[in-house]
């Protein structure tokens, strides 16, 4: 086992590597120079040129490259190209928001499409079984903008139970006011402000809930589509009938065992949904203003500001490969036949 | 005669008329008129046709209004652009608040006044800061969330005029020179008073990469200014520019916040970029990047303290975002309401649309000496050709005005007798069959989605000129960065020959349109005619009348 994650491992730094050599190959091909997106289109010539020359736009790109990739090695992502603050901080702070999301998406996905699945499959071809699959249909052919803007303009705009976008706390700040928080800035915090923790928790949930519904919808479909099939084809196996034979009681054998190996591929495709979620759902971010890294990437695509997307996709395919290694790992446990 | 363009003058761009001397009987700039508002009107000049290429010539202009009023006549006449609209800014408002909005695209917190029992007030814009150094950006998000806490030198009210703000006279001591008088018993958020000192220290801290470690991309925002002094014995500054420099007041109504020197020298960059020290009536609270800024009210403020006691600033790039936030009621004032989402606002009812008139000015530029543009009948057949006043009441739901010159109305300049081109298809067709260009096919370049509803402009102007009978023409859509790289390579003939683009001049003075898209030497010019020129330098080498003086 540990021989296998060390390879995993290696080989996910050399994914890493490849997005950031990728992204300066795209440095190459796309039009627009930083200075265009920085310098007003009044910026005389001398302005123009000295803006390239402070940051470094005038040397030669496998220069670049090379500094960059060194300065990486040392966790050192550079400065933003618009704003001149260090990269680093920027792209961590976005992590929280990002990673809330994606596990708020995925509960909401796992915990209402297994039950589904199951249903569908032991009530084949009853309402249960057209009910989710009709679910499911819609669900996956439903795009993410509409349905974001839709729960928007009946749950939050028209009966005002959810709050619409830019959600005011995060979770870590919410339950940060649970400890003594003691900062230069702050002074001391008081501890455990109970009832103003509570508020923040409350708040968190509610700018959330419309996003994870909204993101979790597609991986609900999916999920429960697949936990159908796997489970149709668990029942139909030999070890199902011989446990039934023995007596065991119907739940047992349908939950027991047969859920059991079913679930096997869902890990999987979870674990790879999840990978996407982490590399920032942008639309969802976009239609919840949510502070996340696709929020980030986007406005800095818009403003060509290279070492913010140079340092953006760098954790996002950290993130990727983190969680590869994981549901590798977990794969490996259910399935020793993997690692070989 | 050869062509100079490659002649990239930053003198002359900065208005400080290099090549003046080319023309005779104006040495301009002795005395120092102030008093006149310079808003007053024109040159006697009302004749009704033109005066370049038909009848009988009008008089010179006597005064530098009159000059860019002349300017603006002749580029009515001779058509470099087909002139399009004036962009308006669209705001959404919540019915908690009283607000009018300013027409420079600027957002001032002191102006709106929550109602009831609310002491709090949200902005939301459609991007956030990029660093809290007022000397370091050149965007409007950034502009707003600086301009709450730090003031500069003059202001401008409402519709534009300039007003005193930390200065409470100015005059031109002689052409190059100006002094500011400065306001006494104002005091910075840290507690300091503000001095001529610091004055002088932040206008250095801007033209000059050498002052305040900083190497500010603003200096082109004080064209002209070489440096700034403390007066001797009086709380007064001298700045110093090069030439006349007439525009030198409207620039520091717009541009220049005041900082603390002890302050900018006593902090690092990170520090200056995430902490504010300005005389504003608000006072940083809290900062989180890329999310959010919040104020509370300056209790040490010079004037009233502000009605809000509370200011906080986000950002929503989406538009629909921020119109279900407005009409929810989470936020008080988002910008930039696009016209697909206007009847939502003025349908909810705790919320309304507040259209003003922006400073920018949407245009499609002809290069003036490319095949089929060359010829004035085909440039004036292609203003014939379009229905303005359609695609204003269509693309943009009437929030535009029509343009008749690169000038826009309420600047220092503008010509009012001029009236934009009528829709006439005929009279485009006939125009261009004189042109010698009948059959022609022309590709205008666009940006999409860079100025409001600039594609669809595009399309509708194209769709306009592809129906007369002898010209057919296309869009080509293109990438914003892309296609300003070849607009502003300092060379005219890289560029395509026929492009829409927008100008935003927060300076409410002709020359500052005119002198970078329509001179022999603009950075982003299409044009190059002599007379105009002659215009501009004469224009620039008097000492206009000052704005906004009442001493």
């Amino acid at each position: 086992m540990g021989r296998f994650l060390a390879k995993r491992v290696i080989q996910g730094m050399a994914v890493v590597l490849g997005v950031v050599t990728v992204v300066f190959l795209l440095r190459y091909v796309t039009p627009g120079n930083p200075v265009d997106f920085i310098a007003p289109l009044d910026a005389s010539q001398e302005t123009r040129r000295r803006i390239a020359e402070d940051l470094g736009l005038n040397r030669p790109l496998y220069r670049q490259y090379v500094d960059y990739v060194g300065d990486l090695l040392t966790g050192d992502m550079g400065y933003s190209y618009r704003s001149r603050t260090p990269v680093r901080p920027r792209v961590l702070a976005k992590v929280p928001a990002t990673l809330e999301l994606a596990l708020a998406a995925t509960l909401v996905a796992v915990a209402l499409s297994i039950p589904l699945g199951v249903i569908s499959a032991t009530q084949r071809h009853g309402p249960a079984d057209y009910g989710a699959t009709l679910f499911s249909l819609v669900g996956i052919s439903t795009p993410n903008f509409w349905l974001g803007v839709m729960l928007v303009i009946v749950f939050a705009v028209q009966f005002d139970v959810f709050p619409t976008s830019t959600r005011p706390v995060g979770l870590l700040d919410a339950v940060g006011n649970l400890v003594v928080v003691a900062g230069p800035e702050r002074g001391w915090a008081l501890p455990l402000d109970a009832s103003g923790f509570l508020a923040d928790l409350r708040s968190w949930l509610a700018y959330i809930t419309l996003p994870a519904i909204t993101l979790g919808t597609y991986f609900t479909a999916l999920i429960t589509r697949l936990t159908r099939s796997g489970m149709l084809d668990q029942l139909g196996e030999g070890y199902v009938r011989a446990a039934r034979a023995k007596g065991l009681p119907e739940t047992l054998v349908r939950y027991r065992h047969a859920l059991r190996n079913t679930l096997i591929p869902v890990i999987t495709v979870v674990g790879l949904q999840m990978g996407t979620l982490v590399g920032g759902a942008v639309i969802t971010e976009a239609v919840f203003d949510w502070p996340g890294l696709g929020t980030l990437v986007i406005d800095a695509i818009g403003n060509r500001d290279w070492p913010l997307i140079q340092g953006s996709l760098v954790v996002i395919g950290i993130g990727f490969v983190v969680v590869n290694i994981v549901v590798d790992a977990l794969y490996a446990t259910l399935d020793p036949q993997v690692m070989d | 005669m050869a062509r100079d363009i490659d002649r990239r003058d930053f003198l002359t761009l900065a208005g400080t008329a290099a090549g003046a001397a080319a023309v005779a009987g104006c040495s301009g700039g002795e005395g120092t008129p102030t008093g006149d508002d310079g808003s007053g009107g024109g040159d006697g000049d009302d004749g009704d046709d033109g005066g370049t290429d038909t009848g009988t010539p009008l008089p010179e202009p006597e005064t530098r209004v009159g000059y860019l009023e002349r300017a603006n006549r002749v580029l009515n006449e001779e058509v470099p652009w087909i002139y399009l609209n004036r962009q308006y800014s669209v705001y959404g408002k919540s019915a908690d608040v009283n607000w009018e909005a300013r027409r420079d695209e600027r957002i001032d917190g002191y102006a709106i006044e929550p109602t009831g029992d609310r002491d709090s007030v949200q902005i939301t814009q459609s991007a956030m800061d990029s660093g809290l150094d007022p000397h370091d950006h050149r965007e409007t998000p950034t502009d707003n969330i600086v301009l709450q806490a730090y003031e500069g030198l003059l202001s401008r009210d409402r519709e534009g005029k300039v007003v005193q703000e930390l200065a409470t006279g100015y005059e031109r001591l002689e052409p190059g020179r100006v002094r500011f008088d400065l306001r006494s018993g104002v005091s910075f958020h840290s507690g300091d008073s503000l001095t001529k000192e610091d004055v002088a220290f932040s206008i250095n801290r801007i033209v000059d990469p050498e002052v305040g470690g900083l190497d500010s991309p603003q200096s082109d925002q004080l064209a002209g200014v070489t440096g700034a002094e403390p007066a001797d014995g009086d709380s007064a500054v001298v700045v110093e520019s090069e030439g006349i420099n007439p525009v030198v007041f409207a620039l520091f109504a717009t541009y220049c916040d005041v900082m603390n020197r002890s302050w900018v020298e006593d902090n690092d960059e990170a520090y200056i970029n995430s902490h504010m020290n300005g005389t504003g009536p608000f006072q940083l609270a809290e900062y989180e990047q890329d999310v959010s800024v919040t104020y509370e009210a300056y209790g040490d403020y010079w004037k009233d303290g502000a009605p809000a006691d509370e200011l906080v600033i986000t950002a929503a790039s989406e538009a629909s975002t921020r119109v279900n936030q407005l009409v929810s009621g989470e936020t008080d004032v988002i910008v930039n309401v696009p016209p697909q989402n206007i009847s939502q606002v003025d349908g909810a009812d705790n919320a309304e649309i507040s259209p003003v008139p922006s400073t920018r000015v949407i245009y499609n530029a002809m290069i003036y000496d490319r095949e089929p543009f060359d010829s004035v009948q085909f440039r004036r057949a292609m203003n014939y050709a379009v229905d303005l006043e359609s695609i204003i009441e269509s693309v943009l739901s009437g929030f535009a005005d029509a343009t008749s010159q690169p000038t826009l109305e309420g600047f220092t300049g503008y010509n009012s007798d001029l009236d934009p081109y009528p829709y006439d298809p005929e009279e485009a067709e006939r125009l261009v069959e004189e042109s010698g260009y009948a059959g022609a096919e022309i590709e205008l370049h666009t940006p999409n989605g860079r100025y409001l509803k600039d594609l669809e402009i595009a399309q509708a102007v194209v769709g306009y000129i592809d129906e007369l009978e002898n010209v057919s023409a296309s869009v080509n859509q293109r990438d914003f960065g892309n296609l300003t790289d070849v607009l502003l390579d300092g060379d005219i003939t890289t560029g395509p020959a026929f492009y829409l683009i927008g100008w935003g001049n927060a300076t409410f003075d002709a020359s500052q349109t005119l002198i970078p898209l329509l001179t022999s030497d603009g950075s982003l010019t299409s044009y190059k005619n002599d007379r105009v020129d002659e215009l501009i330098d004469q224009a620039q080498s008097m000492g206009g009348g000052e704005p906004g003086t009442d001493s």
